[in-house]
């Protein structure tokens, strides 16, 4: 009886964490053409068209792989072949008012077209490379990062 | 000591010819044609975009950024070609009207599922968001309620044309969000609407 009772405990505690822990999706792959993955917790997942990202998630194009991203704020961000990206922070909370848009690129090509984020509160954006921090009002950029 | 030795001649080389990797930075207008700014930031210095294709270049964390050029469309249709063939299209929206007090789409509008229905074909739709909206007369509950069902008759129309259920959010706003700002007790029929947007 003890032994149910424990186990019954411990299954419910599982479910209540795994709920509270439950990441929110920040985005979706829109448009895949060639192969592409994602490094999450140590874990690489290929990409299928649709797929979801969290925030945490990096981003990798193989050699002849390109990827189109729609975040929930409509923002936009594409990888060109060979790139790689990691969603540092992301935060879309517009009734409470809170936003984050951090974006690491560490190689290849990139684009990104600013959402709703960047209309509400353009100061939370900030996209990395090597050697620099991009802070981004507004429209489309354009980076290429060389290794 | 070899190894030292080959990385000081390895750094001379790269150093006498410059030729370290240097990272890009281009500014554009989005489709509406409205320009945005952006500032580069290293320790060396900040350089501010703030012109169409204008182009700064990063060449290492001390040195600041190179003043700002404009970009060739050559270049950058060659660069970036990959980058703007994968660009997710803009979200499509479509708007549908219902006769008043009704879950009833008006002729124009039951037209226009077949539309959002080749959306969302086209473009192999990821998610689709379907939200109802009424005009400032009645309750608050009651307007909640009538924006809900149009909503939700939107939705079951699109999955009886086969649209996968797990792609539909449906969601009420009542009277709030209007798309043409009224006082409260005023008919507008332009705000008694179901928006559909297509991702």
């Amino acid at each position: 009886m003890n032994t149910l009772i424990l186990g019954l405990s411990l299954y419910l505690f599982t479910i209540s964490t795994a709920s509270a822990f439950q990441p929110d999706v920040i985005g979706h792959i829109q448009k895949l053409n060639g192969t592409a993955s994602i490094l999450r917790d140590n874990n690489t997942v290929e990409l299928v068209k649709g797929a979801v990202v969290y925030r945490g998630d990096m981003i990798r194009t193989a050699k002849t792989g390109s990827v189109g991203i729609v975040m929930t704020d409509d923002s936009t961000l594409s990888l060109g072949p060979n790139s790689e990206i990691a969603l540092k922070d992301y935060l879309f909370n517009p009734k409470e008012g809170k936003f984050a848009f951090v974006t690491r690129i560490t190689k290849g090509t990139f684009g990104y077209l600013s959402g709703i984020i960047g209309k509400l509160s353009p100061d939370s954006i900030r996209l990395e490379i090597p050697d620099a921090t991009i802070a981004v009002r507004g429209t489309k950029l354009l980076i290429e990062v060389k290794e | 000591m070899k190894c030292f030795v080959s990385t000081l001649l390895w750094m001379f080389i790269l150093l006498a010819t410059g030729c370290s990797s240097h990272h890009t930075v281009i500014l554009l207008p989005d489709l509406d044609g409205h320009l945005g700014k952006a500032e580069v930031i290293t320790t060396g210095g900040n350089q501010l975009l703030d012109k169409a294709q204008g182009m700064t270049t990063v060449s290492g964390p001390s040195s600041a950024p190179s003043p700002a050029t404009v970009a060739s469309t050559e270049f950058i249709a060659a660069t970036f070609a990959e980058v703007m063939a994968i660009e997710p299209p803009p979200a499509e929206k479509l708007i549908l009207y219902f006769r008043t007090n009704t879950t009833e789409l008006i002729p124009k509008s039951r037209a226009d599922i077949d539309s959002i229905l080749s959306s969302i074909k086209r473009r192999g739709a990821i998610s689709i968001s379907i939200s109802g909206y009424t005009d400032s007369t009645g309750s608050s509950k009651l307007n909640d309620d009538l924006a809900h069902d149009r909503a939700q008759v939107v939705c079951d129309l699109l999955t009886q044309q086969g649209v996968d259920a797990k792609l539909l959010n449906v969601s009420s706003h009542g009277k709030g969000n209007q798309l043409v700002p009224t006082a409260d007790g005023v008919a507008e029929p332009r705000n008694r609407r179901v928006e559909v947007i297509v991702r």
